[in-house]
């Protein structure tokens, strides 16, 4: 693709440059903060309360058959029609037993559709912190997360991080942003309080945010 | 110019003040709000730690912006997007403009952007027969009042639920009975869907750009971000050059900063990271993807050795949720793309001096804004240097220069202001006597045209100051 055409680039940036040279006085850089949040002593208890304050449903099972019982009783709710899922082994090996009936779009067939009743993903991480699932595109995509009324997540305990921090971190040191062209923090279904401050969940998106946290891998 | 702006101001004001509907409606939501951030800083261990934490990193990043802007730049154009400086809103526009029909765009989505509004994008596109939707939920709502956003983070705060259901029924469906902000939220959303699904472009802002890793933040509690971002092929980003930061972590503590400022949540439902068009083997995304730098004027606050902290600005709301002035005459009539403290002392820079001076009057100088600010912007001294700058500037009426010197006179010689004390003291009793206050003959009128008049004193206080020296 043809290399973008910028007239004005060098004039703003020559203008930042002038602007910069201006010296300002400012109180001196201190480098050190206070604590500014609270240690997080234990990552899963606190991963299920920020999750209730963010509306959300956690439920831990202890392994991969009471997650599939799990899942289908999740599924239960949700209307007929499409079910589109991640197409991943793990998500494979627990829909088959889940929802053997239910009609599947996996994410190598493409993107989920406007029909689609559902999403079944997996997460990079658990963030306790602020109760939060991180997905990437490798999650199934960006719609994967944000089309469906209903957003379905598997994950286990060993994926928990205590806080943003190390989350980001970690996204920072694995070269997360090179391999992806999308990263998604998401802490709770989509709200909208633009009327009256009055909260409603499902605006543009899932009403309904599930994770399912195994306690073993 | 100057006068009409100003008049405007003023007369708006006085229409909103004195609209007890407004206000009603204003004080439930910033009740509410102030209940939510209240909370929402409680969770927060050391809120001062996390404001200083915020200073800093925005004062790092503006103090090298040309660097931290050249990073992000080279990371977005490595991984196949595309970055346009654009000097002004027109160069922006253009750009966008000729971008769309290029590639045959007929149907735009936008999830909320106060740059757009700030350079009209929206217009310029439905100029050449694009069709534009604005699919946050109080966007949509003020657009299909053919509106400004009232306020930046809750566009359409000042109404309540009866007139945007009266809308609905006017514009989207006769049928819709209810007012309950569920089923109305569920109009939009049926509206909106058919919108995403068509639209080949998106437009969205940027909360922050962050330099390290070359990508664009954005932080939405609809989804409507998610989904322009996400479903047409076709993403624009346009945003200040002010919202870069340095580093990926530096998230850790602006994101729930900006959601407690902004909201009262620890953070925002969707807080999205995107750093170019969809990679091969990715299930779905844009195949194009574009970021707007835009200056217009910000780079001319560089060189303000006292006012180039507000870049630092993160566009949270909360100084204009706290200020007593926007409380009671409302986002509208400003007359400005950012309302309340920050838009006072930020639009002279970017719209003029002369024309927007009369912005730094609409404070009481108590201080609340500043006191807020996530980013500890001192607001209110700017808004003083901001009067300052403009009288310097040559800025203000004859008739008020003539007031000024008249009034050093006056406090330059005792006996002339004694005089004028007790003439004024003497033509108020006889007018005040006559029932004559709040007249045109009255010269206190603007005070007393809605209030009962300040009885006056029997005498003045340097006589009662001599008498109380007497008898002590």
């Amino acid at each position: 693709m043809a290399q973008t055409e910028n007239p004005s680039r060098e004039q703003i940036l020559e203008r930042i440059r002038t602007g910069l040279r201006t010296v300002v006085a400012d109180s001196p850089y201190t480098g050190s903060h206070g604590e500014i949040f609270a240690p997080i002593n234990n990552p899963l208890e606190r991963f299920q309360q920020e999750c209730i304050v963010n509306l959300m449903e956690c439920v831990l099972t202890a392994d991969s058959a009471a997650s599939a019982r799990q899942f289908s009783k999740v599924l239960e709710l949700v209307p007929q029609g499409e079910v589109f899922v991640q197409d991943d082994p793990a998500l494979r090996r627990l829909v088959e037993l889940a929802a053997p009936e239910r009609p599947i779009r996996w994410s190598s067939e493409g993107a989920p559709s406007e029909a689609s009743q559902a999403t079944i993903t997996l997460a990079e991480a658990l963030i306790a912190q602020t109760g939060s699932i991180l997905v990437t595109a490798a999650c199934g995509g960006r719609g994967a997360s944000v089309v469906a009324p209903c957003h379905i997540v598997y994950a286990t305990v060993a994926q928990l991080v205590p806080d943003l921090a190390t989350a980001l971190r970690s996204v920072a040191r694995q070269g997360t942003l090179d391999h992806n062209s999308f990263a998604c923090v998401i802490s709770g279904s989509s709200r909208t309080a633009d009327i009256e401050k009055i909260l409603v969940q499902g605006a543009h998106g899932p009403r309904r945010l599930v994770v399912i946290l195994q306690t073993t891998n | 110019m100057t006068a009409s702006a100003a008049q405007r101001f003023l007369q708006d004001a006085a229409v909103k003040s004195a609209d007890l509907v407004h206000r009603e409606i204003i004080r439930l939501g910033m009740d509410s709000y102030d209940a939510a951030h209240l909370k929402g800083r409680a969770r927060i261990k050391d809120w001062e730690a996390a404001r200083q934490k915020c200073q800093e990193i925005k004062r790092e990043a503006i103090n090298h912006l040309d660097r931290y802007l050249l990073q992000f730049e080279e990371k977005v154009i490595a991984r196949g997007g595309h970055v346009f400086w654009a000097s002004n809103g027109d160069e922006a526009c253009e750009y966008v403009k000729n971008l769309a029909t290029r590639r045959g765009v007929r149907t735009v989505v936008k999830s909320k952007s106060m740059v757009t509004e700030e350079i009209h994008l929206g217009p310029v596109l439905e100029k050449v027969g694009i069709k534009v939707w604005e699919t946050d939920f109080g966007e949509y709502i003020v657009q299909l009042r053919d509106e400004p956003p009232y306020h930046i983070v809750t566009p359409a705060m000042h109404l309540n639920r009866g007139q945007i259901a009266e809308l609905f029924r006017e514009k989207l469906d006769p049928g819709i009975v209810s007012d309950d902000p569920a089923d109305l939220m569920a109009a939009a959303r049926r509206k909106l869907r058919q919108a995403f699904f068509t639209a080949e472009m998106g437009i969205s802002g940027a909360n922050f750009l962050v330099a390290d890793p070359g990508v664009v933040a954005i932080s939405t509690n609809e989804g409507n971000g998610r989904l322009c971002t996400s479903i047409p092929r076709i993403h624009v980003v346009v945003t200040g050059i002010e919202k870069v930061i340095p580093r990926l972590e530096d998230l850790a503590v602006l994101w729930p900063v900006l959601a407690t400022s902004g909201t009262g949540q620890g953070i925002t439902t969707y807080s999205t990271l995107i750093g170019g068009p969809r990679r091969a083997g990715e299930v779905d995304g844009p195949e194009e993807f574009h970021v707007v730098l835009v200056d217009n004027g910000r780079s001319q606050l560089l060189a303000d050795a006292e006012q180039r902290e507000v870049l630092h600005c993160i566009r949270c709301g909360a100084c204009l949720n706290i200020c007593p002035v926007f409380r009671h005459v409302g986002g509208h009539t400003y007359g400005t793309t950012y309302p309340g403290p920050i838009g006072s002392v930020l639009t002279p820079h970017l719209g003029g001096i002369k024309e927007f001076k009369h912005l730094s009057y609409a404070s009481s100088l108590c201080g609340a804004c500043t006191s807020v600010c996530p980013v500890k912007i001192d607001l209110h001294h700017h808004l003083l240097q901001n009067r300052r700058n403009a009288t310097e500037a040559g800025a203000t009426k004859s008739s008020e220069r003539m007031m000024f010197r008249a009034w050093r006179s006056a406090m330059l010689q005792p006996w002339v202001y004694a005089l004028g004390g007790w003439s004024m003291r003497k033509v108020l009793r006889v007018i005040y006597g006559m029932g004559l206050a709040g007249t045109f003959l009255d010269p206190m009128r603007v005070w007393n045209r809605h209030r009962t008049p300040v009885p006056l004193p029997s005498e003045s206080f340097r006589a009662r100051w001599r008498k109380s020296l007497g008898t002590n």
